[in-house]
């Protein structure tokens, strides 16, 4: 009830102007694709030099820097591309297994990669290649070796995926929802489905981040599972959970025609938990002080979230749609 | 996050004028009617289905395994429209893992082929082979299943260790006992468990044919009672009727909120697009029996039921009433067809899966690497599914006489109650 009074407020003044979702696109999405692909191109052309571990690690950490602020988006051209550019959560061990089948049968696949995008998600993009590269049961290879070309290829269609989303989203989906309401646009028939439709993905992403790369690892009290955490074995669990958490925040203030205060101080909380957090792979988890760290950053990612719907999401005068996490 | 959407206010002030809350509790009424004919035909044909299993068992041979077969495939009809009385109703979402819960280790059960492997990191007890092991320990606790029946299935083996893969009991591990894995790969045929598995003394083959009869028998007694339990909710008086009824905001947004989620994130999202791109032949619903195509297919009619308030029962009598299709034509003509036109095309969709699985086509084909014509067959069921739920999003808002929509919200009042 005491939000009440804010929002009552808020309607006082002018409607929104409804620029969020140009900005958003020309300060968050787009520049991101751009990003992503340059950094995509680097990983490929590097690990086309050496496709060994310690030479495609740097490229490979700085290229998933660069996905991570786009990496929640789960509409247009990321309805779908979002999943073979990073296949996680993976409980069955799609992934391993997968990867295994490869090697072993020493399909002819990896060294085509253009034929590439015909594989299982499970062996293509950031976490196939983090398996490669970092986990002891793969990456003990030699160059020349049927791995090492299969490094090399997976970098050069995550380079096509980077390239194609990044043209699909500039030519094509950027201007559907900036479009949105105008003849001929069937997907948004209004300002407000565009402008909710973005805004559904941050609130996503931060339900994500919180029940998933967070609440997978933690487990329950008696039973956590630090083997679940994402991206553990590049060391990339907690600065995934940062880079979300910022990407959220970013995007809620393009969509946002105002100052966010409270959004802003919410993402200082996320900044203080995660600076607290010993082991950025999760690994201690099963202690009961990393559980607690945990659990405070989780609990500021909840915060920031509720603090996007308070200052962005009432004001506008919408709620969410459905997301892709929906379901089981 | 899915009740989120719907908890917004404004549905309440579209019904705060008489003439529609009439109609909402009607809606309502409706809605709740169709739930309990289809949990009823669910538990019949259950039921027809645990009768099928008790002949197998107490005379195996290949017409009462082909006739328990046959029953499974009848009752998986009904119940898979149910399924868009899941989100949004808390009591059937707590309820439903016991009975679909899926995809599943299926070693934990029975014996699987050498290719499956044994424990995985994610599931140690992934080949545990219940069936096979009268003793075990199950995190830390020595497990006494020398007699398997519905307790222990439920109370112990059920999602062990809070593995969700560990799916003990319900429709799934029912099809693996009468089928067994389908080892056919992206190729031609379903499992192919024989009849002998049930046979007793000599005849009997892969062992523990006693044990392997109780399991199938404890798991279809299970299925039959919770099934009794979930039709009662949504009996005059039930629970999950009642608590639909309590606050008609509230009750439409559930239905709402079902159609939504079953249409996106489960089946669209979680068992048909990411199937098919892990290009996995395990990856379908029903991957022992292969009749993927009539679980989808079903899901999509569970969900026009429920908007066109008219759903057929397995008697061929009609249960129908007013409808969420009325409401939202006095409010908006327009997307009232929109929303009817999107559920036909996506039935549609689905349809043409069903039908070229019928025609020989499985599913299991459809998913392979670079099978194009597989791939345009599910993504335009998972297309026709994704656009439905847009217009399922404009129904909210819609219902939602716009503008106004803030006073109210639970999420303003009430910051916290969208994370309940």
């Amino acid at each position: 009830m005491r939000y009440l009074s804010i929002l009552v407020l808020s309607l006082g003044f002018a409607a929104p102007t409804f620029a969020g979702v140009d900005q958003s696109l020309d300060q968050h999405i787009l520049p991101g694709f751009d990003r992503f692909a340059e950094s995509a191109d680097a990983l490929a052309k590097t690990a086309a030099q050496d496709c060994r571990p310690q030479a495609v690690r740097p490229a490979y950490q700085a290229a998933f820097d660069a996905w991570m602020p786009l990496a929640d988006l789960r509409l247009g051209p990321s309805e779908t591309g979002a999943l073979s550019v990073g296949f996680w959560p993976d409980p069955r061990g799609f992934t391993p297994r997968t990867l295994t089948r490869l090697v072993a049968d020493e399909d002819p696949i990896a060294r085509d990669p253009e034929g590439y995008d015909d594989v299982s998600i499970a062996a293509r993009g950031f976490f196939a290649l983090e398996m490669l590269l970092f986990d002891p049961a793969f990456s003990h290879y030699a160059p020349g070796s049927y791995t090492c070309d299969l490094v090399a290829t997976i970098a050069a269609d995550l380079e096509h995926q980077a390239d194609d989303l990044k043209s699909d989203w500039q030519t094509g989906f950027a201007a559907t929802l900036r479009n949105a309401g105008e003849v001929g646009n069937a997907t948004y028939l209004s300002r407000d489905e565009a402008l909710r439709a973005l805004y559904t993905q941050v609130l996503s992403s931060l339900e994500f981040t919180a029940t998933k790369r967070l609440g997978e690892p933690m487990g329950t009290f008696a039973r956590p599972r630090p083997a679940l955490a994402e991206a553990r074995r590049s060391d990339r669990s907690l600065r995934n959970v940062v880079l979300a958490a910022e990407a959220a925040h970013g995007l809620a203030t393009a969509l946002a025609d105002w100052p966010v205060p409270e959004i802003d101080a919410a993402l200082d909380r996320v900044h203080e938990a995660a600076a607290r957090i010993e082991d950025p792979g999760f690994q201690d988890v099963d202690n009961p002080q990393g559980r607690l760290r945990a659990e405070v950053l989780q609990q500021a990612v909840t915060g920031l979230r509720a603090s996007i719907e308070v200052e962005l999401g009432a004001r506008y005068g919408i709620a969410p749609g459905f997301n892709a996490q929906d379901g089981d | 996050m899915l009740r989120t959407i719907l908890t917004t206010t404004a549905i309440g002030i579209a019904l705060a004028s008489t003439a529609q809350a009439q109609t909402a509790a009607e809606v309502l009424d409706t809605y709740a009617d169709i739930a309990e004919a289809n949990y009823g035909d669910s538990l019949e044909s259950a039921r027809g289905l645990q009768d099928a299993v008790n002949a197998l068992i107490e005379s195996p041979s290949a017409g009462t395994m082909a006739a328990a077969r046959e029953a499974w495939l009848e009752a998986r009809v009904p119940y898979q429209q149910t399924e868009v009385f899941r989100f949004g109703n808390p009591i059937v979402d707590d309820w439903e893992g016991k009975v679909n819960a899926w995809p599943l280790d299926e070693g934990l059960i029975d014996y699987v082929d050498g290719a499956y492997g044994g424990p995985t990191d994610a599931n140690q007890l992934a080949a545990l082979n219940v069936i096979a092991n009268p003793n075990f320990t199950l995190s830390g606790e020595e497990i006494d299943a020398s007699e398997i029946t519905p307790e222990l299935l439920e109370g112990k083996l059920h999602e062990a260790d809070g593995i969700e893969a560990n799916v003990a009991t319900g429709y799934h591990a029912i099809e693996f006992l009468l089928w067994g894995q389908d080892l056919n790969g992206h190729g031609d045929g379903a499992g192919n468990r024989p009849w002998t598995d049930y046979a007793q003394g000599e005849d009997c083959t892969h062992g523990n044919c006693d044990r392997r009869a109780d399991y199938l028998s404890a798991a279809t007694d299970l299925l039959v009672s919770d099934l009794e339990w979930i039709t009662g909710q949504w009996a005059e008086g039930g629970d999950a009727r009642d608590h639909l009824m309590q606050d008609e905001q509230a009750g439409l947004s559930a239905i709402l909120t079902g159609m939504g989620s079953l249409s996106y994130g489960e089946t669209a999202g979680e068992r048909m697009r990411l199937g098919l791109m892990l290009n996995d032949p395990e990856e379908e619903h029903s991957c022992f029996a292969d009749n993927t195509h009539n679980d989808h297919f079903y899901n999509g009619v569970g969900i026009q039921n429920v908007y066109l308030g008219r759903y057929v029962r397995i008697d061929g009598e009609t249960v129908s009433g007013p409808s969420l299709s009325d409401l939202v034509a006095a409010e908006n003509p327009d997307l009232d067809q929109e929303m009817r036109a999107k559920l036909n095309n996506a039935v549609q969709a689905l349809g043409q899966i069903k039908t070229a699985a019928e025609a020989g086509f499985a599913y299991d084909e459809m998913l392979a690497r670079g099978n194009e014509g597989g791939e345009a067959l599910i993504m335009g069921g998972v297309d026709g599914l994704i656009d439905q739920t847009r217009s399922i999003e404009r129904v909210v808002a819609a219902l939602d006489l716009g503008g106004i929509e803030i006073e109210g919200s639970d999420s303003l009042d009430n910051p916290d109650a969208v994370f309940q």
